[in-house]
């Protein structure tokens, strides 16, 4: 059997394996308002990975034995699709998006202003339609454009991203490749930005604390910038719509001038 | 930054509206003394209280509002209307005189919300005829305008016999239909920029010099 070669996960550069800098992140393309029969939603495009979001509700939560009349609940649905990763993935749900939809569901739960809606659920299905690791992180970014373009009363988006470690360097928003190296330490993270608030953390792999506390540090400058990509594209929509309309709009306040100096 | 020029802001959730000390309009949340939005949406400053106009969200029952509902079930002693909300409402038997079937639609005035927003519904009243439209309940304030500004441009240009229920249902009847289609599509889209009910008469304006036959049809 042949040797396998030898991932170089930072050259002489300090580029990574897919060409980006130690603290650089894929791009990221988020597109809210996608399907007309959701109440609100979003597509993502983050580097490889394809997620797409409906939020429906807050809608009366059956059967009524689960409803909670101090606040809402929030169903948060992980699935990944058959064809979403090299070998085909059961479509049966499995013990790994049990637990990312429990733990996304409650990050979000957080930011939403859950205690308005008393006896609802407010239900939240994710589905990726290709993966290339940071896909938790991925889907919760988009969830959350997606609850804010449902009209949900929100504390604040929620931004996730993910810090990892490969061949010793503490790198964000590791790829695939990265997250198979020997010493590999994967971390997603997501946040409130405006308090900086953690609402999730999870991690994979042995870390000391000084490095921890650096990987922490980048993982937060990560999900900020994270931030500002998701307002980009919650008013984008608005601003696509007033620019088209700018013409009209001069026009009308032309002849409004018009009228008050006659 | 001043108060001032945050005055017809586009704000997303979490977004800071003001570090000032000011009356709470809905949508808005008080935390460390700074007044945040909650949902996206526009900032209204006005006589010293700050909210934010939604551009999309569910409808909230709310007393005193005028809202269309739909006739689902009819039970030995009630019936249940839909209006759009988070429960149906149901309305005794004894409290109408008309006998009303499943799919009948109905104007309603709720006179209570509970804790959980059930709604009481009272004056139910039956329409004849006419469809319904439906448009983001948000929305609904953008449709009746200033002193009903929006609403009477919209009779005048489609020629309908309107009635606008809170819940975002419309009801109209008689006139041009499609024409009013086109107009609620329009008012839905650019809901968020100035001078609405002026380009809205230009376009109804427009469409009937366009139409021709079809536009007295």
């Amino acid at each position: 059997m042949a040797k396998s070669e030898e991932i170089v996960y930072i050259n002489s550069e300090g580029k990574r394996v897919d060409g980006r800098k130690v603290d650089e992140l894929r791009p990221i393309k988020i597109v809210p308002s996608v399907l007309s029969r959701a109440e609100g939603s979003a597509y993502i495009e983050w580097g490889q990975n394809k997620a797409l979001v409906g939020v429906f509700g807050p809608r009366e939560a059956l059967p009524q034995h689960i409803q909670d009349p101090t606040k809402a609940l929030v169903n948060y649905v992980y699935r990944m699709a058959t064809f979403s990763v090299p070998d085909r993935k059961s479509p049966k749900p499995g013990r790994r998006e049990i637990e990312i939809s429990k733990v996304s569901g409650e990050a979000l739960e957080r930011a939403i202003f859950v205690e308005r809606f008393p006896n609802t659920t407010i239900d939240i299905y994710v589905y990726l339609f290709d993966s290339n690791a940071g896909t938790r992180c991925a889907a919760l970014t988009a969830a959350s454009v997606a609850l804010a373009d449902a009209g949900i009363p929100m504390r604040d988006l929620v931004s996730a991203c993910a810090v990892g470690r490969a061949a010793g360097t503490i790198i964000l928003d590791p790829c695939k490749a990265e997250e198979d190296a020997s010493d590999a330490v994967d971390m997603p993270l997501a946040i409130m930005p405006r308090t900086k608030e953690v609402v999730l953390l999870q991690m994979d792999g042995l870390i000391g604390k000084e490095e921890w506390k650096k990987a922490f540090e980048l993982g937060i400058k990560g999900c900020l910038q994270v931030y500002e990509i998701q307002k980009k594209a919650l008013k984008r929509k608005y601003e696509e719509i007033a620019e088209e309309e700018e013409k009209t709009i001069k026009q009308i306040d032309k002849e409004l001038k018009k009228v008050e100096k006659k | 930054m001043k108060v001032r020029e945050m005055q017809g802001r586009l704000v997303i959730p979490g977004e800071l509206i003001t570090t000032r000390r000011m009356k709470l309009g809905p949508h808005v949340f008080v935390e460390n003394g700074k007044i945040y939005s909650d949902t996206v949406g526009l900032v209204k400053i006005e006589r010293g209280s700050v909210r934010v106009v939604p551009l999309q969200g569910k409808y909230m029952p709310k007393a005193g509002d005028v809202v269309i509902g739909i006739v689902v079930a009819e039970e030995y002693s009630y019936y249940a209307i839909d209006i759009n909300s988070f429960y149906y409402s149901f309305v005794p038997k004894e409290e109408i005189k008309i006998p009303l079937k499943k799919g009948t639609i109905v104007s309603a005035k709720i006179v209570k919300v509970d804790e959980i927003n059930a709604a009481t519904l009272s004056d139910i009243r039956v329409f004849r005829g006419g469809e319904i439209l439906t448009i983001s309940p948000v929305k609904v304030p953008r449709v009746i305008g200033k002193n009903a500004s929006m609403l009477n441009i919209l009779k005048k240009g489609t020629g309908c016999s309107l009635m606008v229920g809170m819940n975002g249902r419309i009801w109209a009847k008689g006139g041009n239909i499609e024409l009013l289609k086109k107009a609620l599509a329009k008012i839905e889209r650019e809901s968020h920029l100035s001078n609405l009910t002026l380009r809205v008469q230009k376009m109804l304006e427009e469409e009937k010099k366009k139409g021709g036959a079809f536009g007295k049809k």
